[in-house]
């Protein structure tokens, strides 16, 4: 049973990388001219709404990359650093699923059902209208609130 | 590096020496307490203010209780009515039930069972105790201010804008606490990637790490969704900055998404370290290697990954979208398979073990049963169809009550039992203990049981009367005694535990005979945990149920039972030093 | 104490800046790293939320949103990213002064960071106290100038503003705190204090959560200033 009695991810380190201070210099640089190309963008008609909006927020994402991965050192960063920033983005995407209510919501067969119209075709089951009225069953204990 | 150079799980039992300072005795002083960084004490500390709000929390409940004994009610106005079943739901979620086990239990045992000196981030930790109280302040003086009464969910815009109760104080704790949460969890996932023992791989860290590490994944990502949208009705009710306000064209259901995508995960946070206590707890009163190591292991995990994809199915009536409800409602479902692993496990570890019925483990055969009637009518209430039925009734109610309290309470004062020795160096009696569990047991069962039966005839939840249908009066009626029995039930732990500081007989090292690296150092640790850090050669869980099931025997006829030697012992040694 | 304390005192002799709790400088700093990530993770989420709620109430508005957007100064949002990015700059040198034990370097990069949040929250003041007086702050007398809405309706106009002012102030938040906890770091190179003199993982932090901010503050200025026509 016995194996190496040392911890299975003791070994990788590596923090102390020093960044070139020209690469980060490049960086900033590239990434001024990238928002220079948000700007340009943003004037421009790719021709659809979506297509501009889908443009803007790549361009942005591409920023976010050259941050993270060059200014936030994740380049030499150790792997589970990186597991963690892909994890954090990825659950991030996931919360987008809360989206895919909104998008879905047009597409319920049952249009109209929740007005209160009797037999009105989109309804799953035909309701009765006015509801059958009960006798009122009141409790021994009853006592009215204020 | 220094290290015992021989294989822990045989000398060290014995070969560690009762040393004389621990972290309880090191410093008397209230400052040593207040500004400790060691883990111990920090988790003591939770376990006293936890306590405290606990009984709060249970006094509510009583006062529920009682208020439904009679169709129409007999001690509560409406209005307070409202504001007492708020007071339960917040303090019992965000101030016990996910802070109980992680932050008591957690912050105890992590560092010893994984052999680290302490936590990560020590001060990180003793600010985590102080957010915490600091939100528990500001909950406490909202409800003392004239309470809050938007129930523990804060759905808008019943809570951003109609509410005259003191939401914003109220949310702002829950805020705060939010953020104790969260530097917790930072601490456990760190402390678990960093800070084992050497030897101490992946794959031979009790379960009760893995489930603590699938905790503190669920806390980063979930809790600071909650966090910003508490914030979004602070802000739309302190900066009138218009978030989800309807009349504005703002979606109140999106808040109930971004509410559930925390709030679903946070019962994950309440569950899963149960599930790890207990894993300790039936491998250790069983004797026997847990079975199916790997699946408990991975299963925490998947469970913390599932609990992220199903936040929905508590929004099927809320104009969801029915198409994602067939598949919130779909993958609600799958979440029921690493629980049910978790529980056939259990069962199967159970197999030809050595079983020995003591308290710990007497909860623990609790939880089997009440986890798995809550988990199953669950399935009930993941159900597109049935949910329509039974959704904000009581079965909903007993539903997560059976997974709460019946899971997650209940896991909590067996490990709360079973590494009391440890924490405080002291025995609890074991007998008053026993019929204590199950007396829980019972009392959990009548307080619950009758609120499903009565659920489903349709008694709605959060109603303070029910004078339209007086036939619900003798479940009403059962589920308050019930809540009686369950009561004492709590109190008399207290009650024997806090007279076990002083009265107890002192503990061993080990008492239980258990394994791990915890029950290595003596009772209570030193304030650095081990006198030398160890190294790990082997897996934890290496019982052998059929040689002790022999020595058993043989004791047996020596009227001694082997697994009371070593509580018999340090008595025999207490009297002889007197 | 006396024993307990005597025997972890490996590596204590050179390494002031290493707690008791770890073996050594390795882990130590393996430790805060990812510490530091699992927290940013938590940032992350806690504005994902907030991005989440604006795409939604985004794409349902789309035109409203649009006009009011209008009302806002492109050009000192696109001067206060500027600045940002410059200072995202600075404190990645710092960091690498750090790793050089350069402290005068530190201090100097340190300094332009402080300067350039400083500029940062003084447009933001500007910004905000233009919203204040043309109306546009959310609330009862929304849009009493209405010639500052472009047209858009109120009620979606103010949705957008409380978004604005939510998301842009919360982000401003960071920025202060980030300029205190820049300030405090400074204090502690100022002082040759062994803390972040041995060691450059305080400044790698401070560099990591400064980013970060830096990091909102990209997907913030193209969505909330430059909205494409729809």
């Amino acid at each position: 049973m016995a194996s190496t009695p040392l911890s299975s991810d003791s070994k990788h380190g590596g923090h102390s990388h020093i960044i070139n201070p020209w690469v980060l210099f490049f960086n900033m640089l590239w990434l001024m001219f990238l928002l220079v190309i948000t700007f340009i963008a943003s004037e421009f008609d790719f021709g659809n709404v979506i297509i501009n909006n889908v443009v803007a927020m790549l361009i942005a994402t591409v920023k976010a990359v050259f941050v993270i991965w060059i200014f936030m050192g994740v380049m030499h960063a150790s792997k589970l650093a990186k597991i963690w920033v892909v994890t954090g983005f990825g659950v991030l995407f996931l919360m987008f699923g809360i989206l895919g209510d909104y998008a879905t919501r047009q597409y319920e067969p049952v249009s109209g059902w929740e007005t209160n119209v009797p037999n009105n075709g989109g309804s799953a089951f035909p309701r009765e209208w006015p509801p059958q009225k009960k006798p009122e069953q009141v409790g021994e204990n009853f006592r009215p609130r204020g | 590096m220094s290290a015992i150079p021989a294989d822990p799980n045989v000398t060290a039992v014995s070969a560690t020496p009762r040393t004389e300072t621990n972290y309880l005795n090191a410093d008397w002083s209230i400052k040593s307490w207040l500004l400790t960084g060691d883990h111990k004490r920090i988790g003591i500390l939770y376990l006293v203010t936890v306590s405290f709000f606990f009984f709060l929390g249970s006094i509510a409940a009583g006062l529920i209780r009682y208020e439904l004994t009679a169709p129409a009610g007999f001690i509560l106005e409406s209005e307070t009515y409202n504001k007492v079943f708020s007071a339960h739901g917040i303090i019992m979620v965000f101030l016990f039930l996910i802070v109980a086990i992680p932050a008591i239990l957690g912050n105890f045992l992590l560092p010893l069972m994984i052999g680290a000196r302490d936590m990560a981030f020590p001060r990180l930790n003793l600010l985590s105790w102080y957010l915490f109280m600091i939100g528990g302040a500001c909950i406490m003086g909202g409800m003392i201010n004239g309470g809050v009464d938007s129930g523990w969910t804060f759905y808008v815009p019943y809570s951003s804008m109609y509410a005259n109760s003191n939401v914003t104080m109220v949310l702002t704790g829950i805020f705060i606490a939010g953020f104790s949460s969260i530097t917790t969890g930072i601490n456990f996932i760190v402390t678990t990637h960093k800070m084992r023992a050497p030897g101490m791989t992946w794959f031979r860290l009790p379960l009760m790490v893995w489930a603590l590490y699938a905790t503190g994944v669920v806390i980063i990502l979930g809790t600071p969704v909650v966090a910003v949208t508490l914030l979004c009705i602070i802000f739309e009710r302190v900066f009138h900055l218009p978030i989800f306000s309807a009349e504005l064209g703002g979606d109140p259901v999106l808040f109930q998404h971004l509410f559930w995508f925390y709030s679903h995960p946070a019962v994950y946070i309440m569950i899963l370290p149960a599930f790890g206590v207990q894993s300790e707890l039936i491998a250790n009163f069983a004797r026997k290697r847990v079975f199916g190591y790997h699946l408990i292991a991975f299963s925490s995990l998947a469970i913390a990954g599932l609990g992220f994809l199903v936040w929905g199915h508590h929004m099927f009536i809320s104009s969801e979208s029915m198409y994602q409800g067939v598949v919130f409602s779909l993958i609600s479902f799958l979440v029921a398979i690493p629980s049910a692993i978790k529980v056939f496990n259990w069962t199967a570890t159970l197999y030809k073990g050595n079983i020995r019925l003591q308290t710990p483990m007497i909860y623990a055969l609790g939880f089997i049963g009440l986890f798995t009637i809550g988990g199953l009518t669950g399935l009930f209430l993941g159900c597109l169809g049935t949910d329509v039925h039974l959704t904000n009734t009581y079965f909903i109610v007993a539903h997560f009550h059976y997974v709460m309290v019946g899971g997650a309470v209940t896991a909590f004062l067996g490990g709360l039992h079973y590494w009391w020795p440890k924490m405080t160096g002291r025995l609890y009696p074991e007998s008053i203990a026993k019929w204590n569990a199950v007396l829980v047991f019972i009392g959990f069962n009548l307080t619950f049981f009758p609120q499903f039966i009565v659920g489903f005839m349709g008694m709605p939840r959060r109603y303070h009367y029910y004078y339209f249908a007086p036939e619900f009066q003798p479940y009403h009626i059962m589920s308050t005694l019930g809540s009686t029995v369950l009561a004492l039930s709590f109190i008399i732990p207290g009650l024997y535990l806090t007279r076990s500081l002083t009265k107890g007989a002192k503990a061993s090292a080990n008492p239980w005979g258990a394994h791990g690296l915890e029950w290595e150092t003596s009772s209570p640790p030193p304030t650095s945990n081990f006198l030398q850090i160890p190294v790990v050669l082997d897996e934890v869980y290496d019982f052998d149920p059929v040689t002790e099931h022999e020595q058993d025997k043989a004791a047996q006829a020596l009227e001694v039972p082997s697994y009371l030697s070593n509580e018999a012992k340090s008595i025999e040694s207490e009297k002889e030093k007197r | 104490m006396a024993a307990i304390a005597s025997d972890h005192g490996h590596g204590h002799g050179h390494d002031e800046a290493l707690h008791h709790q770890f073996e050594d400088m390795e882990q130590q700093n393996d430790s805060y790293i990812v510490g530091m990530w699992t927290f940013l993770v938590t940032e992350v989420m806690f504005f994902g939320a907030l991005f989440l709620i604006y795409t939604l109430y985004r794409s349902m508005y789309q035109l409203d949103f649009y006009l009011a957007h209008k009302v806002l100064d492109t050009r000192m949002g696109m001067i206060n990213t500027f600045v940002l990015l410059f200072s995202s700059f600075t404190v990645a040198m710092s960091v690498r002064f750090a790793q050089l034990q350069n402290r005068m370097g530190v201090l100097a990069m340190l300094g332009i960071t402080q300067i350039c949040a400083g500029t940062f929250m003084v447009i933001k003041y500007f910004e905000y106290q233009e919203k204040f007086g043309h109306h546009l702050y959310p609330g009862p007398g929304f849009g009493s100038s209405p010639s500052y809405l472009n047209g858009a309706s109120p009620n979606f106009a103010q949705l957008y503003f409380g978004l604005y002012f939510g998301m842009t102030g919360l982000h401003g938040l960071h920025v202060l705190i980030g300029m205190i906890v820049i300030g405090y770091l400074m204090a502690k190179w100022w002082r040759n204090s062994p803390m972040v003199t041995k060691d450059y993982i305080p400044t790698e932090l401070v560099g990591l959560y400064w980013h970060f901010v830096d990091l909102v503050w990209i997907f913030l200025f193209p969505l909330m200033y430059l909205m494409p026509k729809p």
